[in-house]
């Protein structure tokens, strides 16, 4: 048992953690006398600024709290412990036994994901894509990179070409989907939409096919490789990984970052821009539709107007209705015909296939009603 | 030369020179502002000065000037991931003052919407890898020793929309994806002290109690140095934006990793790989390879004033004018700001002002005397005492692509037209 040793970590948190560790040191001794670089390095590259003389940087510190036994708070039980335990790991801790069908998954998927993810997760309205196909014919689109060829493709970074981790996946339809209604699935109705999106993303699991008949288990899913696992730097996997990170990121090289001269006077002070670079204007107008609008003016506001039912749309229902129950869709008769109080109650309560309060909204009833009214008749 | 004597020399010369040009301005302020009539606002009395104002009775939490109603965060629907509850509302930086930023105006970024959590039924669960575990409620928490601390907060997609080229003519929505406050808090190093923490234990689980459940894995290093659990915010709680009651602090570091309504830290020997530090958060280079756990964001600056939204105006020749930025940095101490006024081939140094902290906004000027009918390319290179300072765009899409969304710290431009206009422009190849 290690206990920390407060006057180690008052003094220097990165020696502690090197000598914990046995990691190796990342904290890079850099000439200071003529820069302006301060002499300890934290794990991404920045400043580490030590306790001295009971300050650190500019801040005073309370030295006589440091290091006392304050024993607050209680000891959890074992069932709140599990009940807020519900993380899932790469290795497969946390994950609960279980299984689902990928044909289960699909129906779930139709029944409670498809309005804002769409057919077979080709996302829409701004929502995530879950899939663009073949995931392992995807993950070499990953070098596309528009900074080459403006004209190319760029990567596609969904589930199944990105992702270096399925347990990802479990864990975040479990505990963040539906999205509206969070932390509403069964262990079991999780595994049957984890299959779905392995399906969707034609993944497979021990050089077998996720196929529509496949029953995904704990066994089967722990099994799963995902295509770009190796994706990713620098390593963070293994007992040696702290030491990893603090190498990469002592390389500005690795990330893109620049260093001051040595000597600060030498930084470039004259023609320092590269021969070739040009002024670049903001193309075809840009992105200006900004809510509110932009205004320096000082003013009174405005009172307030009554609402505009086909702006209320725009702003709240059209990045998922647009393409599902559209304004004026003559899909909507299916529901109107079991009466409009249903439809209201419907549109001011949410809905189980995804339509959050109000759309999300924060309309009085009475507004939310004339904003149904649109959307049911298209004007 | 005696000194003394060429010190005295100069100050009369100095002296006598700031006669003219008072002379000299006083001819052209009395030409350039002689009124037709007299100046209503000095004539008449205005009504505030005439009735009762309000009873102390009245906003007993209070709010800005009703003429101050456009000052507000600002979205926008390209920002949304399908819905408001998974987007970014942005902090009007053209209208800032100072390097702290009002509760009501920082940036507010959710993945679940906002929660309201009630403080009473808050519980901190800390986990794993300790010699002993515990739960704490608000006040439990609040009774370990306080920290008080400013710094800012970023998202790393700060800037995120323009690998490709500029996009947003605006400052808040090109730079608005971060605010800066006063935070008051406790160290969690404080915390493991009493805990005692197990050797193996490299990483930390942080994660929130809203809808998405956000979580993110934190390496110890950031731990045991200046991570900070906090529940005030400029002298009072924190705003449900930012996660009210509790959130994690990682001064610095991505907004993302500072974890709101937080309820649960566990301790373990390996990462977690949560949604938001694999899907996004991580970014791709032209190698095909993704940075991930891209920790700190690095130093940066702009042009504060003048800005698109807030151009010249009415300015005569001769005029003297303050251009102000902000330049910050997640890795350290801002050392210093090199202004330029051709796009960033020459610069000069502006001058640094107030206080100047750790991993802080740090306001910078520079006085420039306006020649009419000049345009300009105002650009803003900051350094700090990591040793970093600001990549060229060439530069940094060089390492990194195009594609990398997070963490873009290039040096950017406000192009000034001949009429005092100003847009957003990028030098680049």
């Amino acid at each position: 048992m290690f206990k920390l040793d407060r006057k180690l970590i008052i003094s220097a948190s990165v020696v502690t953690i090197a000598t914990v560790f046995a990691a190796g040191c990342g904290a890079a001794e850099t000439g200071a006398a003529e820069s302006n670089v301060v002499a300890k390095t934290d794990i991404s590259g920045g400043v580490f600024y030590p306790v001295v003389n009971g300050k650190t940087s500019v801040y005073h510190v309370n030295m006589q709290a440091q290091g006392m036994k304050l024993n607050h708070g209680r000891v959890p039980t074992a069932n709140e412990l599990k009940a807020w335990d519900k993380d899932v790991m790469p290795d497969g801790t946390g994950l609960p036994e279980g299984e689902g069908s990928v044909e289960d998954g699909e129906e779930l998927y139709e029944e409670k994901c498809v309005s804002c993810h769409g057919d077979f997760g080709s996302g829409g309205g701004g929502y995530p894509s879950l899939s663009k196909g073949n995931a392992y014919e995807l993950q070499e689109t990953l070098t596309n990179n528009r900074y080459r060829d403006p004209e190319a493709d760029g990567p596609t970074r969904v589930f199944g070409s990105y992702w270096p981790q399925a347990s990802t996946m479990w864990w975040y339809i479990k505990d963040g989907m539906p999205h509206p209604k969070s932390k509403t699935l069964t262990d079991n109705e999780t595994y049957a939409l984890t299959a779905y999106m392995l399906n969707i993303n034609e993944i497979t699991i021990d050089g077998e096919e996720v196929d529509d008949e496949y029953v995904l288990t704990k066994e089967k899913f722990l099994k799963v490789k995902m295509p770009n696992e190796a994706g990713f730097e620098p390593n963070i996997d293994g007992p040696n990984s702290l030491s990893g990170i603090r190498t990469y990121y002592a390389n500005p090289a690795n990330f893109g970052a620049q260093k001051v001269p040595a000597n600060i006077a030498d930084r470039c002070m004259t023609d320092c821009q590269e021969k070739t670079a040009k002024t670049v204007r903001i193309a075809n107008g840009g992105i200006s539709e900004f809510n509110p609008p932009m205004s320096i003016v000082r003013d009174l506001p405005k009172t307030k107007e009554a609402i505009n039912p086909k702006q209320a749309y725009a702003d709240n229902c059209a990045m998922c209705h647009d393409t599902y129950l559209a304004p004026g869709s003559s899909d909507w008769a299916g529901y109107t015909s079991k009466g409009m109080a249903a439809v209201y109650k419907n549109a001011i309560d949410g809905t189980e296939g995804g339509m959050p309060p109000k759309g999300g909204s924060t309309f009085s009833d009475a507004e939310f009603k004339m904003v149904v009214d649109y959307v049911i008749n298209g004007k | 030369m005696d000194n003394k004597k060429s010190q005295q020399d100069l100050e009369i010369s100095a002296r006598r020179d700031f006669f003219k040009k008072t002379a000299a301005l006083g001819v052209t302020a009395l030409a350039g502002t002689s009124l037709a009539a007299d100046d209503k606002a000095i004539m008449h009395h205005v009504p505030w000065g005439q009735t009762w104002g309000d009873p102390i009775t009245k906003n007993l939490y209070g709010v800005p000037s009703k003429y101050e109603h456009n000052v507000t965060r600002r979205y926008t629907k390209l920002l949304a991931s399908g819905n408001y509850r998974a987007s970014i509302a942005v902090t009007p930086i053209h209208e800032s003052e100072g390097i702290i930023t009002p509760n009501g105006l920082f940036f507010s970024r959710s993945h679940g919407g906002v929660a309201h959590v009630n403080p009473d039924e808050f519980r901190l669960m800390i986990h794993g890898l300790v010699d002993k575990e515990i739960v704490l409620t608000l006040d439990q928490l609040k009774r370990y020793p306080k920290v008080t601390r400013t710094h800012f907060i970023e998202c790393p997609a700060n800037g995120g929309q323009e690998w490709r080229g500029p996009q947003f003519n605006s400052l808040q929505f090109a730079k608005g994806f971060m605010a800066s406050a006063e935070w008051t808090g406790v160290y969690i190093k404080t915390i493991l002290e009493d805990l005692g923490i197990k050797p193996e234990a490299q990483w930390m689980l942080a994660e929130g109690s809203d809808n998405s459940e956000m979580g993110r894995t934190i390496p110890m290093d950031k731990v045991l140095d200046d991570a900070m659990i906090v529940w005030g915010q400029n002298g009072e709680a924190l705003r449900p934006e930012q996660g009210y009651p509790v959130r994690l602090l990682l001064p610095g570091w991505e907004g993302n990793l500072c974890v709101k309504w937080l309820k649960r830290l566990e301790f373990a020997a390996e990462p977690w790989y949560c949604k938001e530090e694999t899907s996004k958060y991580t970014a791709l280079k032209p190698t095909g390879k993704a940075i991930q756990h891209f920790y700190a964001n690095e130093v940066n600056s702009t042009v504060v004033s003048p800005s698109p939204e807030k151009p010249w105006k009415d300015l005569a020749d001769g005029d003297i004018i303050e251009i102000e930025g902000l330049a910050w940095s997640g890795m350290g101490t801002i050392t210093g700001v090199d202004f330029s006024t051709d796009g960033g081939k020459s610069y000069v140094e502006a001058s640094l002002k107030g206080l100047v902290l750790p991993k802080s906004w740090t306001r910078w000027s520079y006085m420039h005397t306006y020649k009419k009918g000049e345009t300009l390319l105002l650009t803003s290179r900051a350094m700090d005492d990591a040793g970093y300072i600001q990549p060229t765009i060439d530069q940094e899409t060089k390492v990194m692509g195009v594609e990398s969304v997070y963490h873009r710290n290039a040096v950017e431009t406000w192009e000034v037209t001949a009429e005092g206009k100003v847009n957003h422009v990028q030098i680049r190849s």
